[in-house]
């Protein structure tokens, strides 16, 4: 398991192949496939008990699988459980830290926990407490933050040994939105610093935002994977375009109608000047817009009504329901 | 090593600013302080102060109605109450061996536990300070034994608290299994045949009364003692290592 296994994580820093988890009778997680190269932002989308969190779980080294395999920057879990959690930084879903612990004690604890000598894990401190704005709440106990800091602190924890993986459970959870538009920074900057990031939530938009990849899990089987775009296609979805044109143009529908048939699309007259355009395929928008400015259209405004992320998350829990 | 250090002194600093354990701590103090004012106004030990210490730390109420359960109630928090709470899963994840966590754990509610004999001990210094003639022998042979079991039910108390989030559950169980450490061996020591031969030979208050409190450091019973201390130790790490490899 372990040499092929490790010649295909070269690139993949977070790798799972056919993972399977049963808790008794109960299957949370069926061959789950998936990868997350450094650098990369994949978002990990589910209704409740879809088993993300399970996934992490195993990922992080919490539970074993029941079948199949997981390695963490080449390391597999199953071989070497200490040495995929030296590359991993996880931060649990409810991240929650000893309550008589001060923020200051419990980051140089989680560091020297990590291995880092006292020089180095005070110089770490230093470094992502500014970076996460920790600082004022440095002498305060984990008991006394609110929710934000809480998270915050958890992600200083994460980000103590440089790990080269991150592992997010449900990170937005009970952040205001500036909090949120922080850490979807931060993220990003992480990313930017060549982490494989892999985060689970249920706040669709920031998954949207920052997520360079999506993968959707429903009943524990993996839907969908990619890029947005990707996940469009995949799914074969219509385009469906906005056209709006200047006022007073009243041959607007008649040409409209023309093109209809060569173009394969039908329209729908929202007034005189707006227009929805159904396309059968995503292929044919560029000839669509050329045939626009062709007929000499009085364009004001084409606007593709791209199926946002809830839709795609939507229609794929739909599609799994009996 | 630094993870375990790093372990060890977190443990022994959540135990020392604990109210739930100073609170026990109190209550073993106020019950020894009584248990000991009793058996010194003994007419035997009035007469022959060296019987003091294998009353007190030998066979008597302390070690048969105290001792199992201490130990148990200390080791709560190291396993379940962390597993209720949600601080288990951030350490299990972190990258530190699960023996590590296992022996830090284990040394921190040790060196407390020796909170609770240094009580006992001043009780004697007083005595000694008061111009008592003291058999500091027995004392120390005493409270090495009793220190020695003590060991061996905060294994049997860590083991316990593995098994889950439920502290009821652990402080029960791990209380229940010290009780039965001294009363199974003490039901059956007057049997005849193998029975009685190994009951014979788990016999804690035995060790205690007719060898650690007598000054007489048996080599048997300290093998024991160590022994099932270090056969709890592994089962809790058992407990642990079976959560990441048991599917």
């Amino acid at each position: 398991m372990g040499s092929a296994l490790f010649l295909h994580t070269c690139a993949n820093m977070i790798l799972t192949k056919k993972l399977t988890k049963k808790y008794g009778d109960h299957v949370a997680l069926v061959d789950l496939d998936l990868e997350v190269q450094p650098g990369e932002i994949l978002g990990f989308l589910g209704p409740n008990g879809a088993g993300k969190s399970t996934t992490l779980r195993i990922l992080s080294g919490y539970l074993p699988p029941t079948s199949g395999e997981c390695s963490i920057n080449g390391k597999d879990l199953a071989l070497d459980s200490l040495g995929a959690r030296r590359n991993t930084g996880y931060l649990p879903e409810n991240f929650v830290a000893p309550s008589e612990m001060r923020v200051q004690e419990y980051l140089m604890f989680r560091a020297r926990l990590k291995g880092l000598k006292r020089g180095i894990a005070k110089a770490s401190i230093e470094e992502i407490v500014k970076r996460l704005g920790l600082g004022p709440r440095m002498r305060q106990t984990f008991a006394a933050l609110s929710k934000g800091f809480r998270q915050r602190v958890g992600l200083a924890d994460v980000l103590l040994a440089n790990p080269p993986a991150v592992l997010l459970d449900e990170p937005f959870t009970g952040l205001d939105p500036i909090q949120r538009q922080e850490f979807r920074e931060i993220l990003l900057e992480l990313s930017q610093a060549g982490k494989a990031i892999l985060f689970s939530s249920h706040v669709l938009p920031e998954v949207e935002e920052i997520a360079t990849r999506v993968q959707i899990l429903n009943h524990g089987h993996s839907r969908a994977v990619g890029t947005l775009e990707e996940l469009n296609l995949h799914l074969q979805r219509e385009a469906s375009v906005l056209l709006v044109l200047q006022p007073g143009f009243t041959k607007a529908r008649e040409n409209l109608e023309a093109g209809r048939q060569e173009f394969q699309f039908e329209f729908i007259a929202l007034s005189e000047t707006h227009f929805e355009l159904h396309l059968k395929h995503l292929d044919l928008r560029p000839k669509l817009f050329q045939w626009l400015g062709a007929q000499n259209f009085p364009v004001l405004e084409v606007r593709e009504n791209r199926p946002d992320l809830d839709q795609l998350f939507r229609s794929l829990v739909e599609e799994d329901k009996p | 090593m630094n993870a375990f250090l790093a372990l060890w002194r977190k443990e022994v600093f959540a135990l020392f600013v604990s109210p739930f354990v100073f609170v026990l701590l109190g209550v073993w103090f106020l019950l020894n302080g009584l248990l000991f004012s009793v058996t010194i106004e003994t007419q035997a030990v009035q007469n022959d102060l060296s019987l003091l210490p294998p009353y007190l730390l030998g066979s008597g109420m302390l070690v048969w109605l105290l001792l199992p359960a201490f130990p148990a109630l200390l080791c709560i928090r190291l396993f379940a109450e962390e597993h209720r709470v949600g601080t288990l899963e951030p350490l299990l994840t972190a990258p530190i061996r699960d023996s590590a966590v296992v022996l830090a754990k284990y040394f921190a509610a040790c060196l407390f536990f020796l909170v609770f004999w240094g009580g006992i001990l001043l009780l004697f210094l007083l005595l000694s300070w008061n111009d008592a003639t003291m058999d500091w022998a027995r004392i120390w042979g005493g409270l090495l034994g009793a220190v020695l079991v003590s060991f061996l039910f905060l294994a049997t108390g860590l083991w316990a608290s593995s098994w889950g989030s439920n502290l009821v559950l652990a402080a029960g169980g791990g209380a229940a299994l010290n009780y039965l450490f001294l009363f199974v061996p003490a039901l059956f020591e007057h049997k005849e045949g193998l029975l009685g031969n190994v009951a014979r030979l788990c016999h804690l208050p035995n060790f205690l009364d007719r060898g650690f409190s007598a000054g007489l450091i048996d080599s048997y019973a300290l093998v024991y003692l160590l022994g099932m201390s270090a056969l709890f130790l592994f089962l809790t790490w058992v407990r642990l290592v079976s959560r990441r490899w048991v599917p």
